[in-house]
């Protein structure tokens, strides 16, 4: 086993960066949340209050965001798990002259700029986008279909974004699954289908859920995105946080938002991984 | 020898460069960007940079940014001197964080109509513009005369207003509200009234330059937008023109202020009396379709069908900076509960 000591001079170097210049930062934030804005004046100095936390839960429109940011946040892992499993388990256990080609295409995406790729989806999913143009000249359909500004241009944008995060994570785990439980399994009399699900798939449950929080956590702070295709009308947590910052200027309650924000991701990180560990066996 | 020779001239060339740039002061100035940028260096930096001998750096955002920066940085500005709309300009004010302007450095402060100074002189606006209507009169015979025209049947889903984050939305909803009866105090009016509007517009923009294409593709025939825009892409050779409705444009007043505790208090001072010149302004006006605040001014023919002046200019609803201030938060908050939802 590793000292203590030695442990902890290895996390010492990115523990100081995080502290330096994430934490005290955040922290630095904590108290302007509970200040009071009032436009025209800017924040009022030594006057302290909740209100920025309690319009949150109060009004309905930031119930409203909060609900959608986190449903999204669900779809959009849920897209990832179901689209990238299945190529994951490829390129894990298919034929090794395939799998440099299709990992350098999973991560080919990504060395896109994000602005790029947002845009690329909205000259595809516009009113008079490529989509749209195609399915109303194949006679399909007579008027445009909405797929932007709403949960369908969200979900496609984010999904497109966030899989080859998923597809990494799952590679790795459904690697480290070793190939002869599944032998034994199989010895015993089990079905392919009854290995892949009682083995291969608890097995590989790090994976699933490491996969899972980092798509989760990355949808619901996503902030390019949701503002190309979102757009006013369909906000998440993200862009309102941004409006209040950098529009209204009202930074008490960007702040309290960002917490709450923060605050649910932690929330939603700590109950998966607890119900992943049960369901896995692990804990 | 060949070896050091060329190690000399290389080290003089470098020190040279050096002693030049550390001679030579920089001036950061807080610009729009796109053609906004292109014009103040065509018309401003140049000049500037010629008289005083001081190089000027631009930095690039939008005026709720630029508070956004100001604010965060109270007393110990990253720029000298900044572009910020006059309401914008009237919230920083109210955090105090604008440096008085001293009209006795400012040697073309007395052909500024009197108008454009902020409060305490905190700041000045540099250009006039407006929120006005739009349309293509290739497909619009008759031209729109009311900012009510978009409900008419004629133009359904063909035309884009701008979302509430961006000056022409705002100014719009204001308008609207105006016509229906509302005041500042009481924006019911205008809320019920956008509703619907909002609802059937092709988008509600958020970027000015949204609507470029949109126009282009036919997609929309009418907006309200600022003729500035409008004449710069008339230029480009775009099928547009600009009406004035009857109830009066909404006026923009760009500004130029100081922040609070910059360094070089006396080369920003220069640098907006460069902005304030006949000779700056007269630049500006042509080349981005905007009207000056310097009374030596005069605009061209091709100009006075864009800009607003004489009639358009005294119809124009000039909207108290300070009120916008105070009350933008609840109306947004309003906004996206009640109409963009």
């Amino acid at each position: 086993m590793m000292k203590t000591r030695t442990g902890l001079m290895l996390i010492a170097p990115l523990a100081l960066v995080l502290a330096g210049f994430f934490l005290v930062p955040v922290l630095m934030l904590l108290p302007t949340s509970f200040g009071e804005y009032l436009p025209g004046s800017g924040m009022t100095p030594g006057v302290w209050t909740l209100e920025n936390y309690t319009r949150i839960v109060t009004d309905d429109y930031y119930l409203e965001v909060i609900w959608r940011t986190l449903g999204l946040g669900l779809f959009v892992t849920l897209a990832c798990l179901v689209l990238g499993y299945p190529l994951a388990y490829l390129i894990a256990r298919g034929p090794q002259s395939w799998r440099v080609p299709l990992i350098l295409l999973v991560v080919f995406p990504m060395m896109l700029n994000l602005v790029v790729r947002s845009f690329g989806w909205i000259a595809l999913l516009t009113n008079r986008g490529l989509v749209n143009n195609l399915l109303i000249d194949l006679g399909l359909i007579s008027t445009p279909l909405k797929l932007m500004f709403n949960l369908t241009g969200l979900m496609i944008g984010l999904t497109h974004i966030y899989l080859p995060f998923m597809v990494l994570m799952l590679v790795a785990a459904i690697q480290n699954v070793p190939r002869d439980v599944e032998s034994a399994a199989a010895t015993l009399g089990s079905s392919r289908i009854h290995v892949f699900t009682s083995v291969t798939l608890p097995l590989s449950a790090p994976g699933i859920l490491a996969g899972s929080i980092l798509v989760f956590v990355l949808t619901i702070s996503a902030l390019v995105t949701p503002r190309m295709l979102g757009g006013p009308t369909y906000k998440v947590m993200a862009t309102v946080i941004y409006d209040e910052y950098m529009q209204l200027l009202d930074w008490p309650s960007g702040s309290a938002l960002s917490f709450t924000l923060t605050f649910m991701a932690i929330a939603v990180i700590w109950l998966s991984s607890r119900l992943t560990k049960r369901w896995a066996g692990m804990a | 020898m060949r070896h050091m020779l060329r190690f000399a001239t290389a080290t003089a060339i470098l020190c040279a460069g050096l002693s030049a740039s550390a001679l030579a002061e920089e001036l950061v100035v807080g610009a729009f960007g796109g053609s906004f940028a292109d014009n103040v260096k065509a018309c401003h930096v140049a000049a500037f940079e010629k008289a005083t001998g001081a190089t000027v750096s631009l930095k690039l955002g939008n005026s709720s940014q630029f508070a956004a920066a100001i604010r965060a940085t109270a007393g110990k500005p990253d720029m000298d001197v900044v572009f910020i709309d006059n309401s914008l300009a009237a919230q920083t004010q109210g955090e105090k964080l604008n440096e008085k302007l001293d009209r006795s450095k400012l040697s073309h402060a007395g052909d500024v109509i009197p108008t454009a100074w902020g409060r305490d002189d905190s700041y000045v606006v540099a250009m006039v513009s407006a929120t006005a209507l739009v349309y293509n009169p290739k497909l619009v015979k008759t031209p729109p005369t009311s900012w009510l025209d978009l409900s008419d049947p004629q133009y359904a889903g063909k035309y884009a207003i701008g979302d509430i984050s961006g000056t022409s939305g705002l100014q719009y909803f204001l308008a609207l509200n105006k016509a229906k009866g509302g005041t500042l105090e009481n924006v019911d009016p205008g809320i019920e009234a956008i509703k619907p509007i909002a609802k059937g517009s092709a988008v509600l923009y958020t970027q000015a330059d949204q609507l470029l294409a949109l126009f282009e593709r036919g997609e929309i025939v009418i907006a309200p937008w600022y003729p500035d825009r409008a004449g710069v892409a008339i230029d480009k050779g775009l099928s547009l023109a600009v009406a004035y409705p009857k109830e009066g444009a909404v006026g923009i007043l760009p500004a130029v202020m100081i922040p609070k505790g910059t360094t070089k208090s006396d080369l920003a001072h220069k640098f907006v009396d460069q902005v304030l010149s006949a000779q700056g302004q007269g630049c500006f006006s042509e080349r981005a379709y905007i009207g000056a605040v310097n009374s030596k001014v005069q605009l061209s023919d091709k100009l006075k069908a864009i800009v607003p002046n004489g009639e358009s200019l005294d119809k124009a609803w000039f909207i108290d900076p300070d009120v916008i201030a105070k009350n933008v938060p609840t109306w947004t908050r309003r906004w996206q509960r009640e109409v963009a939802r």
